[in-house]
């Protein structure tokens, strides 16, 4: 009993925070949402006994991509967004077929008879314990099944590491107008160059 | 009281408890120690504010502030500045509370906490003592015991990034906003090398367990500074770096950026951005003397031989009273001396943050960022590769 | 314990409010965000499948999912830091330069 009340504790925190993720006009208050959603997340993680994974998603997502976001949107001094309501007419037609989607996944889950296939059904809670711990656990299916993928992961970081820095950088193809033209709203550079020469 | 008893026994029934079973007697216990940690952790900043102008002034040939005592009528105790501090606490709580005037609503509020809340959380997960025994229970003496010990504590500090963060971006002050910016670029700097330079550690031990670490420093030859000594240099000074002192304090540097992040916040939101500066430095001191100078374990005498020790000589003048002492005050005792001696080698941690502060310049912005990315970095991920062929060659 | 189907729709209901953000917010950072959320929403039926099928591989590819959105973040925030640099601006409305 207690194990459903604090799933549904978790779960309303879970769902108030991503509704407030976008609906938030303040772009850092969308991040703290975030931030606190990943927390809950987590929580629901250690909840399923997933240690490893709730420290890591902590220590990753919250304390690592989340604080970039947040280090860009101070950075590029984004302002809250202003309401406009007047061109919504394509996206209303989306809300509903995203509705209707939404509804007819959750009746089928809902519905569904809980039959399980797959999977090795080996790693219970005991079992996992006893092979001494859950980390422990999921260690030796990561690099002894799955170190290719592993191996390959840290090639995409290392990609994405030297893309990220090429992209950003001042003097990079992107920002210096290779490409075609386009309204440059705003204070761009092209703008400021438009202001006349002092 | 039997109606009472059975009311409470179903209740606690509910949460899977019973009255005095095991797992109502770790609930009770958490909540007592973290009671009792929470007090401890709020004396450092006093302590250590006294001995942050003490000890400089000694160390420049001054006195410091060694005139506040304590005076009750005609006995006055001069205690040489030990209560300035709380002089210095009981102002900052009394005093005006100014809101600047375009300031976040919500985050001005909050950010304190998202400084103070990670420094008590990863205060919990150290291991204080051995376990205690009381009255048949055999209770840790850490708050949280996760099996993933390492990983929490770095998974809550870098939360603390954004108190800083937040700090700087709600007061509508741009000097604050560079502070706080550079700030949290240097903690997340030096996140990586603190975590990577205990790698290592986990290898050697072959566990993430902080308990199960400090057991297996039992043989002072097998404490983490002997066995990873390059892990020690790394984290010694990343841990400076990532409390924004010492050497690294270029965001709140006195002289430059006002006050940094918290320049706009005063009385009891300074109180507990302060709070959580100290708590943040005894908890990675603490960490430091868990993993590299084996935590509450003595160097050559165990403390369970000191406890029997102890209880031998307390035994003598008791057994006149007819109480005799036994094994469960052995286990005490022992968790006593336990706490003891990691307080002192935390305290000793504590000291050298005090001295480092006061004798080494501070380093430039893109120095110090040099040194995490460029030196520290790679160091560290060496050290780790190093350790992993030493330990594989180790094992043939 | 809990059933499987509740970690399930509580999985889609997050999913759909980062699907709402990303159809909804015309700002790119956060529909970057919102796609986080998309993410951890896969996570949390990834966790959940893994504890009711009594099998690691779950977790497993969690971490990769993590990794994944790790590097999908970095890229793309260096991709708006650009865009900023040359338009002035994050709003969507306005860069339609891909059109056709």
């Amino acid at each position: 009993m207690i194990s459903y009340a604090l799933f549904y504790l978790i779960a309303a925190f879970i769902l108030l925070c991503s509704m407030m993720v976008v609906v938030s006009r303040n772009p850092v208050t969308s991040a703290i949402f975030l931030v606190t959603d990943l927390f809950f997340i987590s929580a629901l993680f250690a909840k399923m006994n997933a240690h490893f994974l709730a420290a890591i998603q902590i220590l990753l997502y919250a304390g690592a991509i989340v604080v970039l976001f947040v280090f860009v949107i101070m950075l590029l001094n984004l302002k809250a967004e202003e309401l406009k309501g007047a061109r919504m007419t394509v996206p209303e037609i989306g809300v509903l077929i995203v509705s209707a989607i939404g509804f007819v996944v959750i009746a089928a889950l809902l519905g569904a008879d809980g039959a399980t296939t797959g999977g090795d059904g080996r790693w219970t809670d005991e079992a996992i314990t006893a092979a001494g711990g859950n980390t422990f656990a999921v260690a030796m299916r990561l690099f002894v099944n799955f170190v290719w993928p592993f191996e390959l992961a840290s090639v995409l970081i290392l990609l994405a590491i030297v893309a990220s820095v090429v992209i950003a950088r001042k003097d990079s193809l992107v920002s210096s107008g290779v490409g075609s033209t386009a309204p440059a709203q705003g204070k761009g550079e092209k703008g400021k160059v438009a202001h006349g020469t002092r | 009281m039997e109606q009472l008893t059975a009311q409470l026994n179903e209740v606690l029934g509910m949460f899977g408890l019973a009255l005095w079973n095991d797992a109502f007697v770790q609930v009770v216990a958490t909540v007592l120690k973290f009671a009792v940690l929470a007090v401890a952790l709020l004396q450092i900043p006093p302590v250590m504010v006294w001995l942050e102008r003490r000890a400089p002034a000694l160390m420049q040939r001054r006195r410091g502030p060694n005139r506040v005592g304590v005076s009750l009528g005609p006995i006055k105790l001069r205690l040489y500045g030990l209560t300035q501090s709380f002089a210095d606490a009981v102002k900052l709580i009394f005093k005006e509370e100014v809101v600047p005037e375009g300031a976040h609503k919500a985050f001005y509020h909050i950010a304190p906490i998202f400084g103070v809340f990670p420094a008590f959380l990863i205060a919990c997960a150290i291991p204080y003592g051995p376990p205690i025994d009381v009255f048949g229970y055999t209770i840790p003496l850490s708050i949280i015991s996760v099996d993933v010990g390492f990983l929490f504590i770095f998974a809550i500090s870098s939360l603390a990034v954004y108190g800083v963060t937040l700090a700087g971006y709600a007061s509508n002050n741009k000097y604050s906003l560079l502070g706080s910016l550079r700030a949290s670029a240097q903690m997340i700097s030096y996140e990586i090398p603190l975590g990577l330079s205990l790698i290592p550690i986990v290898l050697i031990y072959g566990t993430l367990d902080l308990n199960k670490i400090v057991m297996g420093q039992e043989n002072f030859w097998h404490w983490g500074i002997f066995t990873a000594p390059v892990s020690f240099v790394i984290f010694f000074v990343c841990m400076f770096a990532e409390t924004n002192r010492a050497p690294f304090d270029l965001a709140e540097a006195e002289s430059e950026l006002v006050a940094g992040f918290h320049t706009e916040f005063n009385s009891a939101k300074f109180a507990a951005f302060f709070l959580s500066e100290y708590v943040a430095m005894f908890v990675l001191s603490a960490l430091c003397a868990t993993v590299f100078f084996g935590g509450w374990q003595n160097p050559f005498i165990s403390n369970a031989a000191l406890a029997s020790f102890v209880v031998g000589i307390l035994n003598a003048p008791l057994a006149s009273f007819g109480i005799a002492l036994g094994a469960a005050s052995v286990t005490n005792i022992a968790a006593l001396i336990g706490i003891g001696v990691l307080a002192l080698k935390a305290g000793f941690f504590m000291w050298m943050y005090v001295w480092v502060r006061w004798t080494v310049p501070r380093f430039r912005y893109d120095q110090l960022m040099d040194l995490g990315w460029k030196f520290m970095l790679p160091l560290g991920l060496a050290n780790v590769v190093g350790t992993a062929f030493v330990l594989a060659a180790l094992k043939f | 314990m809990v059933p499987v189907e509740h970690y399930m729709v509580l999985a889609t209901l997050v999913f759909f409010c980062g699907l709402a953000g990303v159809m909804f917010r015309k700002n790119l950072i956060m529909v970057l965000m919102s796609i986080e959320l998309m993410l951890n929403a896969v996570n949390i039926v990834f966790v959940a499948a893994s504890r009711e099928l009594a099998d690691l591989d779950g977790q497993v590819m969690v971490i990769f999912i993590i990794t994944v959105a790790a590097c999908e973040a970095a890229v793309g925030l260096a991709m708006v830091i650009a865009l900023f640099r040359k338009y002035g601006t994050v709003n969507t409305g306005f860069l339609r330069m891909l059109r056709g």
